[in-house]
């Protein structure tokens, strides 16, 4: 089923995301000792922020996105029996590893300390917007490669529904694609231009522009995940995913409205309207309605699962075979999406945001969701799909059976004590919260205790990535091939096409509500006159 | 799509509405984010155009104008006597800041080549002294930028 050259490009894509995971981490471990009152100090304030650059780069956009892409080239392959041109999935490589190069180098050396929001006027080394460039051209070449595969597919099969996993994929390269250009636009007018010949930049503008790309790809990150519970997961159960047709509508809703609503970052910006941002929030409570149906839907399947097991009107939870490292994984993050989405539901708010903003509930809220949701999700996918990838089975069955489950309880510990510290005003982004003396004292128990908690899913970190290591060189000889993977996940070939088949349809409507999301604050911002300032150089 | 799958679309989806009535209705009782610009200013010119200080209107009314630079607040010990109302103006002349005063709501962007404004009631019974802090990264000295703020009754 797998071409050589697709085997060769999943696994150095999952590869590589895996040794961005364990850089990441690395960082993730020095800024959460560092910064907690009465553990040691293991780095000074720059190398504080040079980890924390390092620590949100690597997390949020390489593990992500190069697993992303393993994975999108399993399901597609598998579930569509269609392969893909060889030429643009070594071209893809050969941009994003490029590109992730040439940013790290500034990085590491401590002159791109900019962090991973890079908000100007302050300006790091031109390598790193230009390795960012690189690596947003070679994710274009990797979606025209999908969607390559996508036309193929779909001139054979007319009149036939998407089977659920590709649509998933699709869906999170046509929000790829509807995000990246507000990233493109920043970073070519003026980041670059910025960084090698000092160009005013107007940072209202930039920031608009950042956000305009930064929340779309909280769903690139999430609807992979979400493919998962609805491709993977009812597989791994033996039964049919509960609505075939509202995992499509979920997508949809993802589609549509996961990029006009941007604003609901900058609630506490000056120079946006407050009915530009009302506007926001009505929208990010539509894009809302596609993670509710997704946890109905989930839900459902799981009832049907363990009521087949033989449980009844709540014994079917413990029907549900918990010891599977795979299954336990996607549970235990589905229950965090849970929390995930209802802090989301506050920060989304115009007014409680005052409260969270900038503070450690944000943190607490994206290590629930990108570093919970998502990694966990990812990490039980690499249990399932190691064998057929790397030919290995997984070293360690009993580590992994411990493994999800340590992170989940960590992150439990974690994210609840920050959420709290935040509530106090404990802000994040500091490599220091004393303020000689005058910061509330409910700061330091909270966010020890969210040290422990961080300690104990850095350690389940720490046991995947040696137990993957391991399983390559040490790993048994596969057991598992990729046809048994994907026979009959959910949403078979052959289904009756939906209404939310016919894709070009809705990504007009996406287009349309973007434009009329966007016209409001950027004829806000223009029309006022642009105010640029002189850049804050701190490349070295 | 069942029914039960229906109703729990239909029922979210009046919850999500209710929200976002809510946040028009509390808008129409006066909370409203600080979003217009009051005035431009270019950085070089800031600290002679924009001056930084406590000006008292009369009745516990204020207006405070703050400057914010890699790593400070200008003025960086604000008194305020019996404050009602306090207007926050604040401007950067270099990077994006922060502005937040622990405990309250107050939380607000600094936006450089922008004014960010807020206006602030205080809690009628509390004395005492605020931590108010810079919750954007501005660079290497960001955690060591912040400012008092005492209230005297
Ligand atoms: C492996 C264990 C991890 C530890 C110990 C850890 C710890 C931390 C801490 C303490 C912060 C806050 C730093 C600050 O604001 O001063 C942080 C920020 C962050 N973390 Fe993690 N983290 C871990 C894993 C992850 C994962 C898996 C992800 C996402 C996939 C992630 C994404 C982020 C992001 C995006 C930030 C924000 C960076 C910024 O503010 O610029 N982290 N992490
Ligand atoms: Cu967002
Ligand atoms: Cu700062």
């Amino acid at each position: 089923m797998f071409r050589d050259y697709e085997k060769v490009f999943m696994r150095i894509s999952i590869l590589f995301s895996f040794v961005a995971l364990a850089l990441g981490g690395l960082f993730g471990f020095i800024q959460l000792v560092s910064r907690t009152p009465g553990f040691p100090r293991l780095v000074d304030a720059s190398g504080y922020y040079t980890a924390l650059t390092g620590h949100g780069v690597l997390m949020a956009i390489i593990w992500t996105a190069f697993f992303i892409m393993g994975i999108a080239v399993f399901v597609m392959v598998s579930e569509l029996r269609v392969n893909f041109r060889k030429t643009l999935l070594g071209l893809t490589l050969v941009l994003t590893l490029g590109g992730t190069v040439t940013a790290a180098i500034p990085i590491l050396a401590g002159r791109a300390s900019v962090l991973y929001t890079f908000y100007p006027p302050l300006i790091g080394h031109p390598l790193f917007y230009i390795g960012l460039a690189v690596v947003i051209v070679g994710t274009w070449v990797f979606s025209a490669a999908v969607i390559d595969v996508f036309l193929r597919w779909r001139r054979a099969n007319r009149g036939v529904g998407i089977p659920v996993g590709a649509f998933g994929v699709i869906t999170t390269i046509i929000i790829w694609l509807e995000a990246t250009p507000g990233l493109s636009i920043e970073v070519l007018m003026d980041l670059i231009p910025a960084s090698l010949f000092g160009k005013p930049v107007d940072v209202l503008l930039d920031r608009t522009l950042f956000w305009y790309f930064g929340h779309p790809l909280v769903y690139f990150w999430l609807i992979p995940a979400i493919v998962a519970f609805y491709a993977i997961m009812p597989k791994l159960l033996g039964v049919e995913l509960y609505s075939v047709k509202a995992a499509k509508l979920a997508y949809i809703l993802f589609i549509l409205a996961s990029t006009p609503v941007g604003l609901h970052h900058q609630f506490v910006d000056s120079g946006l309207s407050f009915e530009a941002k009302l506007l926001h929030t009505a929208l990010t409570y539509s894009v809302a309605l596609g993670s509710f149906v997704t946890a109905f839907n989930v839900l459902a399947t799981l009832e049907r699962a363990g009521r087949a097991r033989g449980g009844g009107v709540f014994s079917w939870v413990l029907k549900l075979p918990w010891r599977n490292p795979v299954f336990a994984g996607l549970a235990l993050a589905f229950i965090l999406f849970g929390f995930g989405g209802i802090g989301g539901i506050v920060n989304a708010s115009l007014t409680m945001n005052y409260v969270v903003h900038n503070t450690l509930w944000v943190v607490g809220h994206f290590h629930l969701t990108v570093g919970s949701i998502v990694t966990l999700v990812f990490m039980s996918i690499t249990y399932l799909i190691f064998p057929v990838v790397f030919d290995r089975n997984i070293f360690s069955g009993s580590l992994a059976k411990i493994q999800p489950y340590l992170w989940f309880v960590g992150m439990f510990i974690f994210a609840l004590a920050y959420h709290i510290a935040g509530i106090y005003g404990a802000p994040r982004r500091v490599d220091d919260s004393s303020y000689m003396g005058l910061s509330p004292e409910i700061w330091s128990p909270l966010l020890q205790i969210g040290a422990v908690g961080g300690l104990i899913f850095w350690l389940s970190g720490v046991i995947f990535i040696l137990n993957v290591f391991a399983s390559l060189k040490f790993g048994a000889p596969a057991t598992v091939n990729g046809a048994s993977l994907s026979e009959g996940s959910g949403g078979e070939q052959g289904d009756e096409p939906t209404i939310f088949d016919r894709l070009s349809i809705w990504i007009i409507v996406a287009l349309i509500l973007i434009v009329i999301g966007y016209t409001v604050p950027m004829m806000e911002i223009f029309s006022r006159g642009l105010s640029p300032v002189e850049i804050v150089y701190i490349g070295g | 799509m069942d029914r039960w799958e229906a109703l729990w679309i239909v029922i979210v989806a009046a919850t999500l509405g209710i929200f976002i009535g809510t946040l028009v209705a509390i808008a129409g009782v006066g909370y409203i984010p600080p979003s217009e610009v009051e005035a431009e200013y270019r950085p070089t010119d800031a600290v002679e155009e924009f001056k930084p200080g406590i000006r008292s209107l009369g009745d516990g009314v204020y207006e405070v104008n703050i400057l914010a630079y890699r790593f400070s607040f200008q003025p960086n010990k604000i008194v305020l006597e019996n404050p009602k109302e306090v207007r926050f103006r604040i401007y950067s002349s270099d990077v994006l800041h922060g502005f937040s005063i622990i405990g309250t709501n107050v939380n607000i962007m600094v936006i450089p080549g922008y004014i960010s404004e807020i206006v602030w009631r205080p809690p009628p019974d509390f004395e005492g002294s605020y931590l108010v802090i810079c919750n954007e990264y501005c660079g290497i000295g960001h955690s060591g930028m912040f400012a008092e703020l005492v209230i005297k009754r």
